[in-house]
């Protein structure tokens, strides 16, 4: 149980003990995350760093309730996860839309399901598409839309419903760097508004400290904690200015070191 | 139906790197082979190198096919068949999506009909003509059982598959999406086996008709099948001919009526 001990701030998530562990196709079994305790503030944006292959999306599929793990406790909001985890939005890594929908009714799709009816639905989806900048193509099918295209609607899809939690993974690799530092910056305006608990993973560190409160970086495969930075640069930031702040340079070289040994051990291992 | 879409059936990839021929050379050479076989037959035959007593001749066939229609005599049999092709196709079909929804999603069902399933379809079902005939009479009912028992088959196979194959990523988006059960199969389940279950009807329809005109060839009053049954019973050959060209002809249509429905169903896929 994690502590209150009248700290103002509440748990939205938290791992305590947390191991993963998959059987790999010859047998053996695989241990994938080790040994994970982590606890994410009520309202917090967290960023999670670690080499690739690691276990970020594993963390995240856990969290999300789409993995039951085989050691470990998840608590969401202090109460034990069970089944699907009904205060998150999930933003998958691969493609996850609906190829069947045009893009209007995959944005639409959380309301729908919630019981939302259709005309008050069509109008909070066309003003989320209008929002990622993709007003005009409501009726295109996915496999119309470029990468990056897609991967904004699965953002309006994902925070149509104004989930407590997000969880998102990599959503903005695939992105050009304009589109990227709009969409990072529209996060960011987007979380100080309504502050919900953001769990966000990325390979790219300097997205992690422009955007997070507080940094963790995992270690190579199987994933353990490495390390948590406390990210204290003052808000509202923007997301290119901010890289020029010292501080940031200060805090990029101190996780950056963490973070090289781990990237390097992940690449020697590989090979 | 070309020969791709036959394979495509039969479920074997066609490459989409492969260099396309212009459709229009392609029509012209199906025009052509077409032309060429009719005018060997028909040469063959007159000349005496084939003997017309066993394969008649285009041009006797072409006339018959005129004179059904022209006398309006051939309606009655061709709706007779048609009734009944499209009786067992509807039947069978709809059986097959539920059967297979239900196995696909509950485990349990799955294990225990297995093997009944397994052997159901390794029995070759022509065999049971008769057995229907004894069980439901000379009229449409018996043929209509054969047929569901042949297209049923098909569909369910494709249908479980479809549904199994369904995108973990999908599904779990729509799951965290809060769908309900229901919800999924209809927003995920049911449109991922869709392809699965279109293509599997260009086959079921063909064994629809298959159904009913055995049916009818084994025991009836009217349609196609008694038809050519008829014909062949006093040695007619070009009554045979006729009657199987009007069929296949007739799955040829409907066969293009399920390549659009196909191609609307299936908007959202990219075109190669
Ligand atoms: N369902 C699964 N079955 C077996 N092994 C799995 C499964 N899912 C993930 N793994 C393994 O777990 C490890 C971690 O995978 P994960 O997807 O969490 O990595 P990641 O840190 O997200 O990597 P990336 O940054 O490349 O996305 C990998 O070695 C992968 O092979
Ligand atoms: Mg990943």
């Amino acid at each position: 149980m994690p502590e209150t001990n009248g700290s103002p701030t509440e748990s939205a998530i938290h791992f305590q003990d947390l191991t993963v562990r998959f059987a790999t196709p010859a047998g053996d079994i695989h241990t994938v995350v080790e040994d994970i305790t982590l606890d994410i503030d009520d309202g917090s944006f967290v960023a999670v760093v670690g080499p690739s292959g690691c276990g970020k999306s594993t963390l995240l599929n856990v969290a999300a309730g789409l993995l039951v793990p085989p050691k470990g406790n998840v608590l969401i909001f202090n109460e034990p996860l069970q089944g699907i985890n009904k205060h998150a939005a999930y933003l998958f890594q691969q493609d996850a839309l609906l190829p069947w929908r045009t893009v209007l009714e995959n944005v639409r799709l959380g309301l729908t399901f919630r019981g939302v009816g259709y005309a008050e639905a069509t109008d909070e989806a066309e003003k989320w598409i209008a929002r990622v900048g993709l007003a005009g193509f409501e009726d295109r099918f996915p496999y119309q839309l470029s990468g990056g295209m897609r991967k904004r609607v699965a953002i309006a899809q994902s925070w149509i419903v104004d989930p407590r939690i997000l969880l998102m993974d990599e959503p903005f690799s695939a992105l050009d760097i304009q589109t990227r530092q709009n969409m990072e910056n529209e996060l960011l305006s987007l979380w100080l508004e309504n502050r919900k608990t953001v769990l966000f993973i990325t390979h790219d560190l300097e997205e992690a400290i422009a955007l997070a409160d507080k940094v963790v970086v995992l270690s190579a495969g199987p994933a353990h904690l490495k390390g948590v930075y406390d990210v204290d640069l003052e808000r509202p930031r923007d997301v290119i200015e901010i890289r020029m702040d010292p501080k940031f340079t200060r805090l990029y070289q101190q996780i950056w070191a963490d973070l090289r040994d781990e990237v390097k051990r992940s690449y020697d291992e590989s090979r | 139906m070309s020969l791709d879409r036959v394979a495509a059936d039969r479920g074997i990839a066609i490459s989409s790197t492969r260099k396309h021929t212009s459709r229009w050379v392609i029509l012209a050479l199906q025009i052509f082979t077409f032309v060429f076989i009719v005018l060997v037959w028909e040469f063959g035959a007159r000349l005496g190198y084939i003997d017309e007593f066993f394969f008649s001749k285009p041009t006797d066939i072409a006339a018959l096919i005129y004179k059904w229609f022209a006398t309006g005599f051939i309606w009655l049999h061709l709706g007779t068949t048609l009734l009944e092709a499209f009786l067992s196709f509807v039947i069978g079909t709809i059986l097959g999506i539920i059967f297979g929804v239900a196995l696909a999603r509950i485990d349990l069902l799955c294990a225990v009909l297995d093997p009944y399933i397994r052997i159901l379809n390794a029995l070759p079902r022509v065999i049971l003509a008769p057995i229907f005939l004894i069980w439901f009479g000379l009229g449409l009912t018996s043929k209509v059982a054969l047929g569901i028992s042949l297209t049923f088959f098909v569909v369910f196979f494709n249908t479980l598959q479809g549904v199994r194959e369904v995108d973990n990523v999908i599904l779990n988006n729509a799951r965290m999406l809060q769908a309900s059960d229901r919800q999924l199969m209809r927003y995920v389940y049911m449109p991922s086996a869709m392809s699965w279950i279109l293509s599997s009807l260009h086959v079921s329809i063909g064994f629809a008709l298959i159904g009913a005109v055995i049916g009818e060839y084994m025991g009836s009053t009217h349609g196609m099948g008694y038809l050519v049954a008829q014909a062949q019973g006093l040695f007619n050959t070009t009554g045979v001919f006729a009657g199987l060209i009007v069929t296949s002809t007739l799955v040829l249509a409907i066969d293009m009526g399920i390549i659009r429905l196909e191609r609307y169903l299936l908007r959202w896929r990219p075109k190669h």
